[in-house]
Parts: C-alpha cells; structure tokens; sequence
C-alpha cells in the first residue's frame, strides 16, 4: 500500500538526478564532432601556460601558442634544432660573431594585413629588453638592437654570440605588431602594459589568431586568414586544452576526444595500438644526478670518489627502462643531437664503485637524494626513477633516502646550491649547446654543485674556450672535450635524456617534436 | 525523547553495556575484517614474499603471471606491498583518530565545565576550523609543514579534534547541571575531581562510537593526503601513493584497484563497527550530530551555532 | 567577519611557515637567475617588506576586493576565483541535490521499514557510500565509463568541440539555458555526470543515516499518528507530515554535506581536468602562492557563512518557532 507511493518518490529522485546530471544522454560528442568535421584540432598537454603575450611568456605551453601566432625572425625546421635557418627574416655576421644584421624576407603581414616592418622587430626586441620582470628578459642581455633601415635591423652584442640566431628562433621573441600593441599600452620603457589586451586577442603575424584564452582550461586558436607564410594551417580551429593528468591524456585520446596528447610517458604509448602515430625523439632535457662539491652543505658528497663511486654503481640501461619510448641514456651533459655530444656514457662497475667508495672514506651513513616530485621531464616521473637510484646504490653500499618535495619549495636549494645530493634536469633555454656551459665549474649550474673554478681551473677554461669559440668545426672539439672532462671529473652523473613523445590519433599527420616550442601547430595536418 | 531524558535514564556506567553490540551482524563482520587487517599490520612484513621496496620483478607484469596481484611500474610485487601498507596506515590512523580525541575532548571539556569567555574562545576556534572543508585546510598544513607521513597525520589531526571538543562540550554542558553532578561539588568534591570522576565516565562512551567512526575517515584522509603526494614519501608502501603511481599506468589496472579495495574494506570494517556501537550507545545519533552542529529532533528545535555570531 | 579575519590570519601564517622560497617557482630557473627580474618582482609583490606589513597591505587591498595577484598564475586571484567556484558550485550543487532526492528516497524507505531487511540493504550501501575512497572511484569511474564502456563524455566542462556559454553566472548548464543553446546545455549536463555520480555517493551514505534517524523521530511523534488515525493515506503522511517534520535537521545536514563536497571536489576535480576551487587550492598549495591560497580560504569562509545563512532563514520559513526566537 504504502510502497509504490515511496516507489515513486524514488522515481522522482531517479528522474531528477538525470535532469540535473545529463543523464544517460552522455555522449563523447565533442570526439565525434572533431573527427569528422576535420576543421578542428583538440591538443591536450598539461598546462605550463601564464599568458598569451610572448614577451612575456616562457613556458612550454605558452611557447607552443606563442609560436602558433607570432612569427619569428629566425626558424628551425621539424625537429632539428641544431640549424637555425632564416624565418621572418636572413642574416649576416661579422667574423667575430659580435654583429649580426637581419634582413626582411618580405611579403609576411599581420593578421590585420599591415605589413611586417623593421620598427616592428625594434619594437618587439626593446619592448621585451624594457620589461625586468619578464621572464624571457634575459635572452637579451647585453645585446643592442637598432633599425638600419626598413627592412633591415642589426643586433650588436660585446661578447661573441655565435649563438644569437638560435636565440631569435624563441617563440618568446615573436614579432608583434607594434602600432597595435602600443595602442594597447606597450612601451619600450618597462612601462608595459599591454600583457592585459595580448590575453583576449593577438597581434601577430603567425598562421593562427587567438580566439579564446583561458589559462586554466584551454585556448582556442583561429586560422589567421592575412597569413601570408609558408606553414599554412591545416585546421581551422585548434583547440589546445589543459588535462594535467597523462593518464587521462591517454584516455582522451584512445577516446575520440582528443587528437593529440602532448605530455604520454614511455609506457604510456606502448598501450596505443592501431589507429594512433607517435613520434618519439630525445628531448633536450637531461636527467642527471647532482653531487655537491661543497662539504659545508655535502659533507661526504664532496669527495671526488663519491661522485666517482655513484657513476659507476648505477645500472643505466635499467633506469632507461623507466623513461620508456624514445629516452636514451645520456651520454654527457650535452644531449644527443647537440654540438660536441659524447657518443657513449657511463657504465656500470661495481667493483669500480667498491673501490671508489672505500678511497672516499664512506662510512655508511644515510644520504638524503632530493628532487621535485611533481614536475615530470618528458613524461619521466622523478619519483620511480629516484626509487630505483636509490634501490641501485644500496646495491652498491650506498644508503640513500628520499626526500622529494614539490618543485616551487625545492627549486630554490637548488639554485642556491644548498642540496648536497639531488635529481634535477636541464632543458636548453634555446637551441646551442652554448646551454650545456653552465655546468662548467664556478658557472650557473656547477656552482649548484658547490663547484668552483678553483676546484678545476682546467675544465674551467675549457667552457671558456668553448663558449668563445666563433669556428663551427673548431667548436664542435671545443664542447666535447668539456663534455668528456665533466664525465671523467664533474659533480654530475646525467642519467637520462627522456623521449618526447608526440601521440596522434592516424587522423593527423605532420608532428614533429621540438625542444623550443614542442610542436608546431601549424604543421599539424588532416591525413588526406 | 529529549537530552535530559536520554541523560537521566543513563546515568554512568551505562556504555558498559556494549556486549549488546555483538548481536549486529554488522558489527561482527566489522570486527571480523578489522581485526584480520589488524593482524596483517601487525604480521606483514615477516611473511610477505618479497621486500616491498625489492624491484627484482619484471614490470608490470598482471596477477597471476608469477605473482598473485602483479607487478608495479618499479617491478615491485603489489602484493607484498598492499600487505604492508597496512601496517603504514592502520596504526597512524589509529593514532591520529586517538591524539584528536584526546586533544578534542579536553577543549571540550575545559569549554562546558568553565564556560564564560573560555567557552567563548574555544568554540569560536573550533568554529573556525571546521568553516574550512577538510581536505583544503589538511593541505595547507602539510603543503606548510613539508610533505612527509607524519606531517600529514598532524595535518589531519589539526582538522579533526573539532567535532570531539563540541560532542564533548555538549554532554557536558547538560550534565554540569544534573543532581547527581551538582550532588558531588556539594560533598565538596573540587571542579577537577567532579569533572573527572562524575561528568567523564558519561562522555566516554560518546567520544569512543565518534572514534570508531572516525578510523575510516582518517584513513581516507591519510590516504587521499598521500594520494596527492603530502603524505607517504617513496618509496613507502602506502595505500593513496599506489593509487597515484596507478595514473601513469592506467593500463596496468591492477596496480590502484587493489590498493583502492584494501581502503575500501578497511574504511568499512571501522564504519560497520562504529555503526553497530552507535546503535547500542546512541540510538537517535545525537552524538554525531552534535559533531558536526546539526540540530536535534524538531521537538527541541535549536537555532544553529552561529546565531549569535556577531 | 570575525570568522574571515580569523581565516586570512591563519591562512597567511600557515603559508608564511613554509620553507620554500616562491620567486624561484614562479619565475622559474633561467629568469630566477637575472638579479633584474627578481627586484623587479619582489617590488612588485611587496615581499621584502616584514610579514605584519604584508598582511595589513593584503588587508587593506582586501577591503577594495583586490585579492592580490596570484603568484602562480600571474593573474588576479579575484579573477581566477570568478571562473574557478562556479565550477565547483555547479558540481557540489548538483551533487546536493542528487544525494538529498536519493537519501531521502532511501532514508524513508529505511525508516519505514525500521529492523527489516530493506533498512539493513540501506544502512548497508550508505555505510559503503561512506567508505569509497573518492579519488580512486573517480578513476575507476572515468576509466570504465568514458574508456571502456565509451557512455560518458571525456575531461574537462565542455566538449572541445564547443564554445562556452556567454558569461552570467558561471554555471554552465545554467548560462546554456539563458542562451536558448540546448546542445551546449546537454554537452555540460553530460561533463557533470560523472563527478557529481562519484561525489553523490559518499553524501548519500552521510545524509541517509541522519534522515532515516531524523525519519524515525518524527514517526513516533503525537501529531504523525495523529494524522495516521486520521485515515489519511500513507504517502501523504510521509510527504504533508513526516519529511516536513524532519526537514530541519536534514535541511542542517544539508549544510555540512555541502562543506564536505568541497573537500571531495579536491581530489575528483583533478582526475576530471575541472577547472574548479579544488584544482585551483591544489595548484597554489604546491606553488607557495600565498594569495591563491588566501583567496581560496577566504572564498571558503564566505560559502560557509553564506550557507549558514540560507539555512537559518529556510529554518526560519520551515519552523515559525524560530522566527518568534
């Protein structure tokens, strides 16, 4: 009696659970919709993105926008960041690389069909040496940037720059249209304030305008219809949206709501079967291990035999299994593919580390490994890697315990050199090997280490004369005799160069891996 | 039937009639799956079949191919692992739920028996605590403390003594008044003597079902606090970290599903019990509504704590 | 108000306890290293004044609605907020409503049939609803029904596919509506429908309990067996009597459900890719960004006040008792 009256209240609490959650009418539409229209791209990184406005920008997501929609003076083709080649424009140097001037190509306009000009390069280069307080402020120090005439702009720097093109070919250092961007508040003074106005719309000469930009969830691109280039868009509208976690990048993908997946780990990709590209290359970033040479902060790290004893007890090919598809060990701290990198690594030798770790006076203790826990490298999480690290050099006598903490409280001991042992990485702030000097004793990244020139005045001038090198052959010894030196002698054991891999459902062709912008959009095509 | 007559009717001593319990056979199965985890805890790490930091195995190899629950990322054996972080989570859990209890029921206490600005104060705090949802508040504190196990069970313990201290504050604040209470401090008992010897025995056996509640939501809390990376640090076992190393490789369902069901029980096993308990101490959940502020039956309508919250 | 200031305090000092330094993180490494750009942002920011002046200073931006400028976003954290609790409100209200229609469908039904196999089915499935570790049920959840079984929609608010709804209130489904848009209306119901299923299940095991025992109080009264004696039919009882004479401790109840959604939207937003307030505390936990965090606790504070309020004017309305008090 009682019961279907109850029977229908539980009916109505059915029927407005469904109107109020959609019901059973979910449906991936958004999967269907993009795979068979073909004007629409979904890309799915976990965002690294601040804002729209490249002179502002230095991340890897903002980088992947920013060079989706402005151009830039100088260019890499695919994945090949080692020859910078002309852009916007073409250049000539001087003999002592102090002095390059860059020529207009010509022809490319701006998505409000002005043409790209001189004033409009002068603009950008001094807008971003203005602002302090942009993060891709420093790629300019010390050079001087003028207008000659107007197609034609000269950088002149004091020091030899023979990597100054590469630099150019930064997505932070794209072209903006200066009377639109000044309209907005742009000024050369550090007074800027067009960031604001660059976060709704863009000003650039690139294949793709800014539709939409949310920088927690997505941005939307547009194809740019005054683009004048020769890297078409194949979509368009792309849609690059932020899902933090790779696994659900996995499951977007082998779903249908995505078409490409940024951020997929090793393992990651072996799971795609039929019907999914990927394009697995080295990154520029390197893995490595740091040993701090200084004993007020290592202690016992700062023994030469330690750091030697740690290289050799390692297992390299087994913490190369974690890193999955495309990593390879590294072999240095210069990167495959890159000037001067050494052909093989480190091996292991245990009786070689036994030894080592006797000469250093070890005498047990437990050794704090710290590193970031939530920033993977290429898809590498730090936290399996670590563990095996630290699994390895108990092996080998050595009793490690972690201490992993997020990357915004630990990457302050590091740069201040305040770590005696830690996992860290190091991707090139722009395309030269010229990256890989600070390793050098008393440089950025040594001094980390605790590393002096005093404590290795050799390989201290080494990095000089590789940094000052202005002959490409010449330089190419000048690096791998630092490189050599730093495996022979240095505070660090690099471990691991992970892949980059790019996943792609078969209905897209055309990606490419690169270091500077990870992928460029306008590459990204219909299979036809 | 109101407070006092709940009160009156049972006067000390009356929780030890708990036996009842075990008619439930809620409670029996309860306590049946939370003493054989509590045994695993104990026990695991003597008789599991590999270390569980050992990476000897192939990786991610699936349950039964050489090992009952399958391999890790790492090639651990997850079920090495899931046995022993049992005894990573069960005992902190315990702890954290008895140092909140403790911590609670003193503020409680101190908060009913005084009364005046010191209840004032103390329940303002504790207001204040529970105004922010308890997993954002859990990791502040232990995002501020740096991420490591114990830091995340005082994190969790920061959140938690709140719904003890207003159980407590509450039944002592009806019984201050009660005869017999009033009878003692008349036969010159001091406020100390009367608050332990007469008022306490009646807040035990409240505090105790809240206690046993709150086991589960410790563990979730311990777990979902390592699930996000400020609890448990590699390379220990623990329950919420193997689930988030289960992300990276979705595929391999066996490494989250195991550990996700090993919470599951556990949590549920402590809920049957303090289920069961609640029946035999606290029929009509006064006490737990107590803890979380809701008010009673409408024959005792009572406006909500913040009525005069300026 | 006093709640508020008490919650920035402790927020602001809390965060101030950590060890790490967010210049580094927020600009990263290779801007870290130029002395320029770190004057320039510590200026900025104020962070080398002493701590009780930054606070007064974030105080007295405060009292204008300024939050600050989140460290981690670069963005003003008032405007970070206007599009992260939308989100969030729109998961938790929906998963408010599911579990009090299906807890109360289920907490009468249990009342009703008081010691009976159907209570003990229910007792049964609320305490497990209880025991769900939600993070891990929303993985499991997202992984058979959009992976596997392919019935549910991906990540995120909306399909890719489309255009978010003009900005009114933020709430999705709700914005599609005023917009006469019902494909975009049923692309947002769809995003909705797993989290708020995995959140609803863990307040439906906490409000069953309290309306089953809420229920059973208010079925032994006078005036319930009064109007059974009546003669009046079983399901107007239940409706005209019983669930009006408990819905002051449920609709109190409610209240705290609500609070505890937001603690679960923490972890089920970040396995969903939402953009929601539990991402975004996340995100400025793990950044050190102090006014992120701030803001997030303060946003807290106001919902809590806020829901107090509703339910003592709905007490108010429900009870006359109350309004005469």
């Amino acid at each position: 009696m009682r019961s279907p009256r109850l029977l229908a209240l539980a009916l109505g609490a059915a029927l407005a659970l469904s109107a109020c959650s959609g019901g059973n009418s979910a449906q991936p539409q958004g999967g269907e919709g993009t795979a068979t229209s073909g004007g629409s791209l979904v890309v799915d990184t976990a965002f690294s993105l601040e804002t729209a406005d490249p002179g502002n920008t230095y991340d890897p997501t903002g980088n992947t926008i920013a060079k989706a929609l402005y151009e830039t003076l100088v260019d890499f083709k695919g994945s090949d960041v080692s020859t910078p080649v002309p852009g916007l424009a073409s250049w000539t140097q001087n003999a002592d690389a102090t002095q390059f001037t860059f020529t207009l190509e010509g022809g490319h306009t701006f998505s409000d069909g002005s043409p790209v000009e001189a004033s409009d390069v002068v603009f950008t280069m001094q807008r971003v040496q203005g602002m302090k307080e942009a993060k891709p402020n420093f790629l300019l120090n010390g050079i001087t940037v003028e207008q000659v005439d107007d197609t034609t702009v000269r950088f002149t720097s004091a020091t030899p720059s023979l990597q100054l093109p590469a630099i150019l070919a930064n997505p932070a250092l794209g072209i903006v249209n200066a009377d639109v961007v000044k309209e907005h508040g742009g000024t050369t003074d550090g007074s800027d304030t067009a960031k604001a106005y660059l976060d709704t719309a863009s000003a650039g000469s690139g294949p793709f305008v800014l539709d939409a930009f949310d920088v927690t969830s997505q941005v939307v691109l547009k194809r740019n219809p005054k683009y004048e280039g020769d890297e078409a868009p194949g979509y368009d509208r792309v849609v690059v949206r932020n899902t933090s976690e790779s696994a659900t990048q996995l499951i977007n993908l082998q779903g249908g709501d995505s078409q490409v997946a940024l951020d997929l780990n090793g393992d990651q990709v072996t799971q795609l079967k039929d019907g999914f590209t990927v394009a697995s290359v080295p990154s520029a970033s390197t893995i490595f291990l740091l040993v701090n040479q200084d004993p007020a902060v290592g202690g016992i790290t700062a023994n030469a035999q330690f750091a030697a004893a740690v290289r050799s007890a390692l297992d390299y090919s087994s913490l190369l299994e974690l890193a999955g598809a495309g990593a390879v060990q590294a072999t240095g701290v210069i990167p495959p593919g890159f000037t001067g990198a050494l052909p093989t690594g480190a091996t292991q030798d245990l009786a070689a580390s036994k030894a080592a770790l006797a000469a250093s006076g070890y005498d047990g203790s437990t050794i704090r490994l710290q590193y970031p826990n939530d920033y993977p490298v290429g898809g590498v999480e730090f936290t399996p890697l670590a563990e095996r690290v630290q699994s390895q050099l108990k092996a080998a006598g050595i009793n490690v315990e972690l201490a992993p903490a997020p990357i915004a409280t630990e990457l302050d001991a590091y740069v201040a050199g305040k770590e005696g042992f830690s996992m860290w990485f190091w991707g090139p702030d722009y395309a030269d090997s010229a990256n890989f000097l600070p390793f050098g004793p008393g440089l950025k990244v040594g001094l980390r280490a605790g590393w002096t020139v005093e404590a290795a005045p050799q390989i201290a001038q080494l990095a000089t004369t590789a940094g000052s090198a202005t002959d490409p052959a010449a330089r190419e010894g000048d690096f791998a005799a630092f490189a050599q030196a730093l495996q022979e002698q240095g505070p660090f054991v690099p471990l691991i160069v992970p892949g980059s891999n790019i996943a792609t459902a078969n209905t897209v062709t055309g990606a490419a891996y690169n270091s500077v912008w990870t992928v460029d959009l306008a590459e990204l095509k219909p299979t036809a | 039937m109101s407070l006092d007559g709940a009160l009156t009717r049972r006067p000390r001593g009356a929780w030890l009639r708990l036996p009842r319990v075990w008619r439930s056979p809620l409670a029996v199965v309860g306590a049946a799956i939370a003493v054989a985890w509590l045994v695993v805890a104990v026990s695991a790490p003597a008789w599991v079949p590999y270390p569980p930091d050992a990476q000897q195995l192939p990786r991610l190899s699936p349950p039964g191919e050489g090992t009952l629950l399958g391999t890790d990322a790492l090639g651990r054996d997850v079920f090495s692992r899931l046995m022993t972080g049992a005894s990573t989570t069960i005992p902190l859990a315990l702890g954290l739920v008895v140092a909140s209890a403790v911590i609670g029921v003193v503020v409680g206490a101190v908060a009913g028996w005084f009364g005046g600005w010191v209840d004032e104060a103390l329940m303002r705090l504790t207001d204040l605590v529970m105004a922010f949802p308890t997993v954002i508040l859990a990791m502040v504190v232990a995002a501020s403390l740096g991420p490591s196990l114990y830091n995340a069970v005082i994190a969790a313990v920061v959140v938690s003594w709140p719904q003890y201290a207003r159980v407590t504050r509450s039944l002592v604040l009806g019984l201050r008044t009660l005869n017999y209470v009033v009878a003692g401090r008349l036969l010159g008992r001091s406020p100390v003597t009367s608050l332990v010897v007469d008022v306490a025995p009646n807040v035990v056996g409240p505090v105790v079902v809240l206690a046993t509640l709150d086991v589960g939501a410790a563990v979730l809390l311990l777990s979902g606090l390592s699930f996000l990376g400020l609890g448990a640090q590699p390379p220990t076992a623990e329950w919420g970290s193997m689930i988030s190393g289960a992300l990276a490789n979705f595929d391999a369902w066996w490494i989250g599903t195991f550990p996700g069901l090993a919470i599951l029980t556990v949590v549920m096993a402590f809920n049957f019990l303090g289920d069961a308990l609640r029946d035999a101490v606290d029929p009509t959940s006064r006490t737990e509504r107590t803890a979380v502020g809701v008010a009673s039956a409408p024959q005792s309508v009572e406006l909500p704590v913040e009525e005069d919250r300026p | 108000m006093l709640l508020l200031l008490g919650v920035t305090l402790v927020t602001f000092t809390l965060t101030n306890l950590v060890p790490g330094d967010p210049i580094a993180a927020a600009l990263g490494e290779g801007a870290a290293a130029n002395p320029a750009t770190v004057q320039a942002y510590v200026e900025r920011y104020g962070l080398d004044d002493p701590l009780p002046v930054q606070y007064l200073t974030y105080l007295g931006n405060l009292a204008h609605g300024d939050l600050g400028r989140s460290l981690a976003t670069g963005r003003p954290v008032a405007s970070d907020l206007a599009t992260a609790v939308p989100a969030t409100i729109e998961i938790a209200v929906c998963a408010v409503v599911v579990s009090l229609l299906v807890a109360t469908a289920l907490g009468t039904v249990a009342a009703h049939r008081r010691n009976l196999v159907t209570d003990q089915v229910v007792r049964v499935v609320s305490l497990i609803g209880l025991s769900l570790p939600t993070f891990w049920l929303a993985l499991v959840a997202y992984d058979l029904f959009f992976r596997r079984l392919g019935i549910a929609p991906g990540s995120g608010r909306l399909s890719p596919s489309l255009t978010p709804p003009p900005t009114i209130t933020g709430l999705y489904t709700v914005d599609f509506m005023l917009d006469g848009d019902s494909v975009g209306f049923v692309d947002a119901a769809a995003h909705l429908a797993l989290p708020v299923g995995v959140l609803s299940l863990f307040t439906i095991g906490l409000l069953t309990r309290f309306i089953r025992t809420s229920v059973l109080e208010v079925l032994d009264s006078e005036y319930v067996r009064a109007a059974r004696a009546k003669g009046l039919g079983p399901g107007r009882v239940v409706v005209g009597y019983v669930l009006r004479g408990a819905s002051l401790p449920i609709l109190t109840v409610v209240g705290i459900a609500f609070g505890s959604l937001l603690s679960g939207t923490v972890l089920v937003e970040s396995v969903f890719a939402w953009p929601g307030l539990g991402t975004y505390a996340y995100q400025a936990a793990s950044n050190l960004d102090l006014p992120g965090i701030m803001g997030v606790g303060l946003v807290v504070g106001v919902i809590y006040l806020v829901l107090n309020l509703i339910v003592d004017v709905l007490y108010g309305v429900l009870d006359p008792r109350v309004r005469l008090a």
